[in-house]
């Protein structure tokens, strides 16, 4: 099985959402409560998160 | 009509769901074409979820398997979607995460997994969850999935090799390994 590749090139500094199966961006927005809204409206689309800045380091908690 | 020398076993439509609901669910590893590490790609084990209370529900969303986080960890804006009052919650706890200090406030709610690609919302396994929601967590994806309250729900097999992660029910370890009771 290969892992499903994702491009978020134009989107860097946006909050996404993919479609389920291709991973393509469909939602893009900068306010992360407009994506979660819109997002609740769509069948098969999965709110991913933020897209990094060239170079920004990301924090997790674990 | 059986015959008299046949056997009909009849099953309510429930067990038949049960026994479906055995099979692993296989998820491809998600790789993220803008972060590198060491020059190769950086792949990550993500499964779709939803949480929901009452008759309110979120999107469907990334839900980064995390075997070293003890607790299922959610953006507080979730709980905005949901309606929730974190300041009635059933308790706080603090992660000290990148120099800084985040607080986590519970609630339960159900925790949906979803089959992989979805595209008709159906709902692959759904328990009661305690979520610890942080203020202003969503840098990077808004739910991590750790031990109470996934990891005890289900059993989860990463192989990086494979580029996938199977999610079973969470009786399959043992079954698979012996290792007897708790």
């Amino acid at each position: 099985m290969r892992a499903v590749r994702t491009d978020y090139t134009g989107y860097e500094g946006k909050y996404v959402a993919v479609d389920a199966r291709t991973r393509q961006v469909v939602l893009a927005y900068e306010d992360p409560r407009v994506l979660l809204r819109e997002a609740e409206k769509l069948r098969g689309v999965i709110v991913h998160g933020r897209v990094p800045l060239p170079g920004e380091l990301r924090h997790r908690i674990g | 009509m059986a015959s008299s020398s046949m056997v009909v076993f009849r099953f309510p439509a429930s067990f038949v769901t049960a026994l479906a609901d055995q099979r692993p669910r296989i998820y491809s590893y998600v790789e993220e074409a803008e972060v590198r590490r060491l020059g190769r790609p950086v792949l990550r084990p993500l499964v779709p979820v939803s949480f929901a209370v009452g008759d309110r529900f979120t999107a469907h969303l990334d839900g980064l398997v995390d075997t070293g986080a003890d607790a299922v960890l959610a953006g507080d804006l979730l709980a905005d979607r949901l309606g929730l009052d974190l300041s009635e919650n059933e308790g706080e706890t603090t992660h000290a995460v990148g120099g800084r200090v985040l607080t986590a406030r519970y609630k339960t709610v159900r925790l949906r997994l979803h089959p992989y690609g979805d595209l008709d919302g159906a709902i692959h396994r759904e328990w009661p969850a305690q979520v610890g929601f942080v203020a202003g967590w969503h840098d990077y994806g808004f739910v991590l999935l750790g031990s109470v309250g996934f990891l005890d729900r289900v059993t989860v097999t990463a192989s990086r090799f494979a580029q996938a992660v199977a999610v079973e029910h969470r009786d399959a370890f043992d079954q698979r390994f012996d290792t007897g009771p708790v």
